[in-house]
């Protein structure tokens, strides 16, 4: 069996699969974030943190720079909804289970400015983290070095599924990413406030 | 999407990771964090000396959450290896198996722990050297230890170094290269556990001599019999040793123990161990250009 060919090629493919659902996202005058591409119509999940005062520019694989509107944001899960108006993107699935402890994951993002990097490590631990509110967080802890850039930037697994969102500086703790169910719950609650504020009249909230 | 190869190699880790990790367990004997441990027998516990600073009182969690009490049942410091007995009927299910075929360099490797109640951690790697023998920070001779290229996270002592079929290449520790962390092999750290268990501590020989290692000449290695390049000139004898004792004199060139070649100091250092400790062993040395064998009651250090 041609196993480097074989394993080689499994490794290209996933980077192909998930790249196009990696964008820069430009919060602050200075630095950027990474972002994920949550679904094909213009939904972007970052960090809260990465999202400063101005409208965030995303910009896509294809270099195309979008004024983003910002949907929602968290600080005590550190994540941010952004959409943008596009349509045909390539989103990311997140994860249907948590990882286990030893699978191999890999980070996607822009460290250092560096853009497009991808790290790889194993899951090494599954913890909680306290947020400001004191809140506990799960999180997945991975030996896979990120940097300043990572935020905001999809951690999948071997399938491409995404199973968190790197984020550094929850709880202090270097190379932390928010577990992707917390991602999921943020978004599913932002969509469902969003789908009743549409049939409530503005005045009445 | 379907399984490939990169999907069957990330399942294989996280199982060697579940099927070590439920033979590593959190140990607590110290004041600042816990470390880990290996169960090395359902009652016995092995992990790294410098993270017991207590003898009683110790606290063990096992994979399955449960907490158990345990207490000291052998130390060596200078392999920086305990051994713990749970006190517990019947002890724990899982027990670590040691890995049969020795590391290799460029294996890929975890390294295992539990420092928190919270579960297994684990890091990626790969064999990076294989090295030794080595003298430790706590001054005695580690005959072959292990590198890896893996982070190892705070509380890391005293788990497993597992290779991806969960067996266990060696036991962690930060105790022997000035807080760097070394792996030492499972073998030797199982030897030296069963000798833990047996007598409670590892003896290392002694017998009194300085010496400095010189070259054989031909001409003596001839009058030798054998092929050795190198013995060890012996240019001071303790007062009352072992050594002086048994009639090693300045002058001597030690070339064997117990029949087995010395070429340099740490190899005298490393057969020097609790096999020979206590007993009259024959010291072959080189006297006037002749071969001769004089026999040493071996102290204990």
């Amino acid at each position: 069996m041609n196993f480097n060919g074989t394993f080689t090629q499994v490794i290209d493919e996933l980077v192909q699969r998930v790249m196009p659902a990696l964008v820069i996202v430009r919060g602050h005058r200075f630095g950027a974030g990474a972002g994920i591409v949550w679904d094909a119509n213009g939904l972007i999940l970052t960090n809260n943190h990465v999202v400063g005062r101005r409208t965030p520019i995303v910009i896509l694989q294809n270099d195309h720079e979008y004024e983003s509107r910002l949907l929602a944001r968290d600080p005590d899960v550190d994540l941010a909804l952004l959409s943008i108006d596009a349509t045909d993107l390539t989103p990311l699935q997140p994860a249907p289970v948590p990882p286990r402890v030893g699978e191999m994951v890999f980070a996607f993002g822009h460290p250092w400015g560096q853009r497009n990097t991808v790290t790889r490590g194993i899951v090494s631990a599954l913890v909680s983290a306290q947020n400001r509110r004191g809140d506990t967080l799960p999180v997945v802890r991975s030996d896979a070095p990120l940097a300043p850039g990572n935020s905001g930037g999809p951690l999948v697994n071997a399938k491409g599924e995404v199973v968190g969102v790197n984020a550094m500086i929850i709880g202090g703790d270097q190379s932390v990413s928010i577990a992707a169910s917390v991602a999921k719950d943020f978004v599913t609650k932002v969509l469902a406030r969003k789908k009743s504020e549409e049939r409530t009249p503005v005045d009445m909230l | 999407m379907s399984s490939n190869v990169l999907v069957e190699l990330s399942d294989a880790l996280a199982d060697a990771a579940e099927k070590a990790g439920n033979a590593t367990v959190l140990v607590n004997a110290r004041r600042r964090m816990p470390a880990s441990g290996i169960v090395y027998a359902p009652d016995l516990i092995l992990t790294a000396d410098h993270i017991v600073e207590r003898e009683e009182g110790i606290k063990v969690i096992v994979a399955n959450g449960t907490e158990v009490s345990a207490r000291l049942a052998g130390r060596d410091p200078g392999s920086d290896l305990a051994v713990l007995k749970l006190e517990r009927p019947g002890g724990v299910e899982t027990v670590a198996e040691a890995t049969k075929s020795p590391a290799r360099l460029g294996q890929i490797a975890l390294v295992l722990g539990r420092p928190s109640p919270n579960g297994i951690e684990a890091s990626l790697g790969t064999v990076s050297a294989i090295g030794g023998p080595i003298q430790t920070g706590r001054g005695s001779m580690l005959e072959r230890y292990i590198r890896t290229d893996s982070i190892s996270y705070p509380g890391f002592s005293g788990g497993p170094l597992v290779a991806a079929d969960g067996t266990v290449l060696g036991v962690n520790t930060s105790g022997l290269a000035n807080g760097a962390a070394v792996t030492i092999p499972a073998d030797i750290a199982w030897r030296i556990a069963d000798t833990l268990v047996k007598h409670g501590r590892i003896q290392h020989g002694y017998l009194g001599i300085r010496s400095q290692t010189v070259e054989i000449p031909s001409a003596l290695q001839k009058a030798l019999q054998r092929e050795q390049g190198t013995g060890l000139l012996i240019v001071g004898v303790e007062n009352d040793s072992p050594a002086s004792k048994g009639g090693l004199i300045v002058g001597d060139i030690l070339v064997a123990v117990a029949g087995v070649p010395i070429l340099h100091h740490d190899e005298l250092f490393t057969r020097l161990d609790g096999d020979v400790v206590g007993k009259s062993t024959p010291i072959g040395v080189l006297r006037g250009g002749q071969p001769q064998t004089i026999n040493v009651v071996v102290g204990e250090r």
